[in-house]
């Protein structure tokens, strides 16, 4: 079953001589459960790519299917709605919330949503990820692979449709980057989640299903290890 | 780039935004400051004018001074101008009273007497009208006639006039003339008052001339009177009332440099604050903390001179419009005074503290941003300081989750929660501090009321209810009023006597029924409709109402009812017997005025006010003793002809419009600067507190368009903005309405009490800041919220 389906999808910026071509008729799709990493030398379009995925910006034209709807014919207010039940984000900076402690930050997707969290599952997530005794820290009391995870779990939190990692290791040292893959990977097959991923690193590239590699805004399969 | 501090007017530079909102910080201050401080000088300018207008050019008198004294004083060389000024008591001119005086013709411009006609009297046997009791129908004097004056002790003169004279208000208003004597007339008759004045020169230390005058020439205090109004405006009072407003100033006026230091500090904090990571890179690429502190200080020049001239302007122009208002509405007092009234005072204030304040307000960013450590930079980890109980989460669980982390937004960040709430704390000081001047103005100065007449008619034969409706139907009269007088010996429970009272009238016995046997008879008035009405203002209990009094035998008591206080306390429902010829009426007290507006030279026992109807069943009597006229604004001189034309002689014709209007002009003069103040202050407050909240909205771009990218929708961005710009508000509003209220309670009790202002809890000012400043705040954040939300989230959440 497809997820996620990109049809035709360019992004220009700028106009005339400054005019730069960021993706180039894109058109792909993954299917649920799969792990996709996309692979490119800087500046290649793989953010704008992952943005567009994400709605956090819009394609000069184009469409993009998340669970079988257009995202781009929805409005500011639907696609809030949808992006906070349906995709996870994980940034190379972690971007929590500083003033709200680990359990906060994880369940803040649910929250914005007027959820009550399922417990249970909440307390699964953080002891997968190693931050039973930090739930009531806040994110300035933890280190860059502890905040990384509460990231993960953020994104997780409301079993959305689809996880969107831009370069998740970025800013974290071997023992932390490996960590945090596993534990990604390890979320993507017990929660049957889909995973899209921006990395530098091919080792880590290496664990997913599928590599899609973005060069000069067009995008390619290099195919990936054997499930 | 050729030097490291080139680095801040380019960060200004690619700021923009930021870089504006700082700088508009920096004017609102400055202009505020220049404000308050030229409509201060422009103010006493001004009020300098007027006041000379109203109560003469001379600072101080001495009473019955001798020819040495006078000599002496006169001979000082920081004296200017003096004159002798003799009040002769009343006469009769041609059956009109009069009130004669006599001054000497160099003090005449002092005192605002301006010869129209002929030429002042020096000679003997002549004298000097005022203009409207020449041309009036009883006297119709011209220069060049002669006149019998009758003064008091039966002597009558022939006298010639040589000059007329322009009107004084106060005079026309009362219908005696005053007239003047020549000085060397004047020293032959007994005079009343015998006061010499004196006009100090300009620069004179006047506290220490009049200190010097009394000890060398040994005059006693009883014998100085002093021009207090003059004194007070130019400085140079000594007087407790004029002190306590000149403290009262200094307070309000170091709260108002203390705001301008407070707004800008805390734009600065903000600036600085969410700029760690900036500051950390610097560090980074190897910046001492001393070279931070240099460009911090750097920027703050930068803002300053942008700033500075910008704010200076605006304050400037705030004090142009008072000058402008004043000088279209008096042109003939205020024509000299340039319309550009440029104050050197406020300009040096402006600019200085525009400096200063700057450069306070960002030495300790500066220092806060020297001591970012490199590493803040690199994991960008924001710095906040936590207190170390954990935060459990408790506000999420209480409420939803946009209010919650709002509130939460708020109160995390302590020193910024601190700094917000000062800002707009301090504004909402300021302001309450400033509206003591306006209860100060309506208490202090005389202003005309709603019933205040035009014109007066009073006749000692009465005047009938018929003239009343003919007057009534001329064009341009506007309503007429009359009142009847008259007194009547009323009782009723002795109870309700003061205790004053009984004790002066060695105790009171009381007959049957708990009644006593009235030792002075009560002063009786009537009203009708209009009066009625306007008497609601006074009204402490019960109702005005003409029908329920006539029906049902009503009686309106007056709380202050003798001129000597309280002598009994009436309260609604008590029944009041009146003795008429056709045997004792009972009446039920059905309201309680606190005052009237008249006063009666006999000692009465109360005052009560009745209907028209009732007052004539009481007394019999049908006429009215006054009739009180007001004049619509057009063609008054032919309405005024009207009237004159229908009166017989034995009606007087008392004509308020002069003094009215002088009354008017003195109190608008206050009055605009007074309410520009507190306009300039509530207009500064709501900009800052817009600046404040674009501020602190803008600084967070980055962390709502995380929130949006996890999923916020835009009702809930709005919300928590909202509630995070609202609980900075509200922190404000309390601090600022607690001490705003101490302040102002301070200032009246301790500083005031020489001008009877009694100080009262301020609910309905309170409820205007809470409102104001809860719709302003909400107001402010929209449009930096709009902003944000137009961008892309991406693009906001590369952004550093």
């Amino acid at each position: 079953m497809e997820i996620l389906t990109t049809t035709g999808l360019c992004k220009t910026y700028g106009i005339g001589e400054t005019k730069v071509e960021a993706l180039k008729d894109v058109t792909f799709s993954v299917s649920k459960g799969e792990f996709v990493s996309i692979v490119g030398p800087s500046g290649s379009g793989k953010s704008t790519l992952l943005n567009m995925l994400g709605a956090l910006d819009f394609p000069t034209s184009g469409n993009v299917f998340i669970d079988g709807r257009d995202i781009f014919t929805m409005n500011e207010e639907e696609l809030s709605v949808f992006r906070r039940r349906n995709i996870g984000f994980i940034f190379q900076a972690y971007n929590l919330v500083p003033e709200l402690n680990v359990e906060e930050n994880i369940t803040l997707p649910l929250l914005l949503d007027y959820k009550k969290p399922d417990q249970q599952y909440i307390d699964e997530i953080v002891d997968i990820l190693g931050l039973a005794d930090r739930k009531h820290h806040l994110p300035n009391q933890l280190s860059g692979g502890q905040q990384q995870r509460v990231a993960i779990g953020r994104a997780l939190s409301a079993r959305p449709a689809i996880i969107l990692a831009d370069e998740p290791t970025g800013n974290l040292d071997s023992k932390n980057s490996k960590d945090v893959i596993n534990l990604l990977k390890l979320s993507v097959d017990r929660y049957n989640q889909t995973l899209i991923m921006i990395t530098h690193n091919h080792n880590y590239a290496s664990f997913a299903d599928r590599v899609l590699n973005v060069e000069d805004g067009i995008v390619t399969e290099l195919g990936g290890a054997v499930r | 780039m050729k030097d490291y501090l080139a680095l801040a007017p380019q960060y200004l530079a690619a700021h923009k935004k930021k870089t504006r909102l700082t700088i508009l910080s920096v004017v609102i201050s400055v202009a505020l400051i220049t404000g308050v401080f030229s409509m201060l000088d422009a103010l006493l300018q001004f009020e300098k004018i007027q006041v000379i207008h109203d109560y003469g050019n001379y600072h101080i008198a001495v009473k019955d001074a001798t020819d040495e004294e006078m000599q002496a004083i006169g001979g000082r060389i920081d004296v200017k101008n003096t004159g002798r000024w003799k009040t002769l008591g009343e006469a009769n001119i041609n059956g009109m009273t009069c009130a004669l005086g006599a001054l000497d013709e160099n003090f005449t411009e002092n005192l605002n007497i301006e010869v129209i006609q002929g030429k002042y009297p020096t000679g003997q046997n002549e004298i000097m009208l005022e203009k409207w009791a020449a041309e009036s129908i009883q006297l119709n004097l011209k220069v060049g006639d002669t006149v019998n004056i009758a003064v008091a002790d039966g002597t009558r003169r022939e006298y010639t006039v040589t000059g007329i004279y322009n009107d004084l208000g106060n005079m026309k208003a009362q219908g005696i003339p005053g007239v003047f004597l020549s000085m060397d007339d004047a020293e032959l008759m007994p005079a009343q008052q015998n006061v010499y004045l004196i006009e100090f020169k300009g620069e004179a230390d006047m506290i220490k001339a009049r200190q010097q005058i009394q000890t060398s020439l040994n005059i006693p205090e009883d014998r100085i009177g002093r021009n207090d109004r003059l004194l007070a405006v130019i400085g140079q009072s000594d007087y407790k009332a004029a002190v306590g407003i000149y403290q009262i100033g200094g307070i309000l006026f170091f709260i108002v440099l203390l705001a301008g230091v407070v707004m800008i500090y805390n734009t600065f904090n903000i600036s600085v604050m969410e700029r760690v990571r900036h500051f950390g890179l610097l560090r980074c690429i190897g910046a001492s903390p001393a070279q931070i502190k240099k460009i911090v200080k750097r920027e703050g020049l930068t803002i300053t001179l942008k700033a500075i001239p910008l704010g200076v302007l605006l304050g400037m122009i705030m004090t142009f419009v008072c000058c402008a208002l004043l000088k279209f509405y008096n042109t003939s007092l205020f024509g000299d005074i340039q319309l550009f009234y440029i104050s050197t005072i406020g300009i040096i204030a402006g600019i200085v503290v525009g400096f200063m304040t700057v450069f306070i307000a960002s030495l300790l960013p500066a220092k806060k941003a020297a001591q970012v450590s490199p590493v803040n930079a690199v994991t960008g980890s924001n710095d906040i300081k936590v207190s170390k109980n954990k935060k459990r989460g408790l506000l999420t669980k209480m409420f939803p989750v946009e209010i919650a982390l709002g509130m939460n937004n708020a109160i995390m960040k302590k020193k910024t929660l601190f700094w917000m709430s000062c800002s707009i704390a301090i504004s909402i000081i300021m302001f309450m501090g400033f509206n003591v001047f306006v209860d100060f103005m309506h208490a202090g100065l005389k202003t005309n009321k709603p019933y205040t007449p035009d014109i007066t008619l009073t006749s000692k034969q009465g005047i009938s209810e018929e003239l009343s409706a003919r007057a009534a139907g001329i064009d341009g009269v506007k309503k007429v009023y009359g009142r009847m007088f008259g007194y009547v010996d009323a009782t009723f429970d002795a109870a309700r006597l003061s205790d004053a009272y009984k004790e002066s009238m060695g105790g009171i016995e009381a007959t049957e029924g708990g009644l006593f046997t009235p030792s002075a008879s009560s002063w009786l008035i009537s009203y009708e409709e209009n009066q009625l009405n306007w008497a609601k203002d006074k009204l402490m209990a019960g109702e005005l109402s003409e029908d329920k009094m006539n029906t049902q035998n009503g009686i309106i008591a007056v709380a202050a009812n003798a001129s000597n206080g309280r002598n009994a306390n009436l309260q609604l429902g008590d029944k009041v017997y009146v003795r008429t010829p056709s045997g004792t009426k009972e009446f039920t007290v059905m309201g309680i005025l606190n005052s009237v507006p008249f006063q009666d030279n006999k000692q009465n026992l109360t005052t009560f006010i009745t209907t028209e109807k009732i007052f004539t069943e009481l007394t019999g009597k049908t006429l009215y003793d006054a009739l009180d006229i007001q004049l619509s604004s057009k063609n008054q001189e032919q309405t005024v002809a009207a009237i004159k034309g229908m009166m017989d002689s034995s009606i007087n014709f008392l004509d308020s419009r002069q003094k009215n209007a002088e009354i008017d002009q003195t109190f608008l003069t206050m009055a605009i600067f007074i309410y520009g103040f507190v306009a300039v202050i509530a207009l500064i407050s709501i900009l800052n507190i817009i600046s404040t909240m674009n501020t602190s909205v803008a600084s967070k771009t980055k962390y709502l368009g995380v929130m949006r990218a996890v999923g916020m929708s835009g009702k809930q961005l709005n919300k928590m903005v909202l509630i995070e710009a609202i609980t900075y508000g509200l922190t404000g509003c309390l601090a600022g309405c607690i001490l705003g209220v101490i302040l102002q309670k301070q200032l009246i009790e301790n500083l005031l009490t020489s001008f009877h202002i009694i100080w009262k809890f301020p609910v309905g000012q309170i409820v205007l800041i809470l409102i104001f400043t809860i719709f302003v705040t909400a107001l402010s954040v929209i449009s930096p919220l709009k902003r944000i939300k137009a961008k892309g989230i991406s693009e906001v959440i590369g952004a550093l």
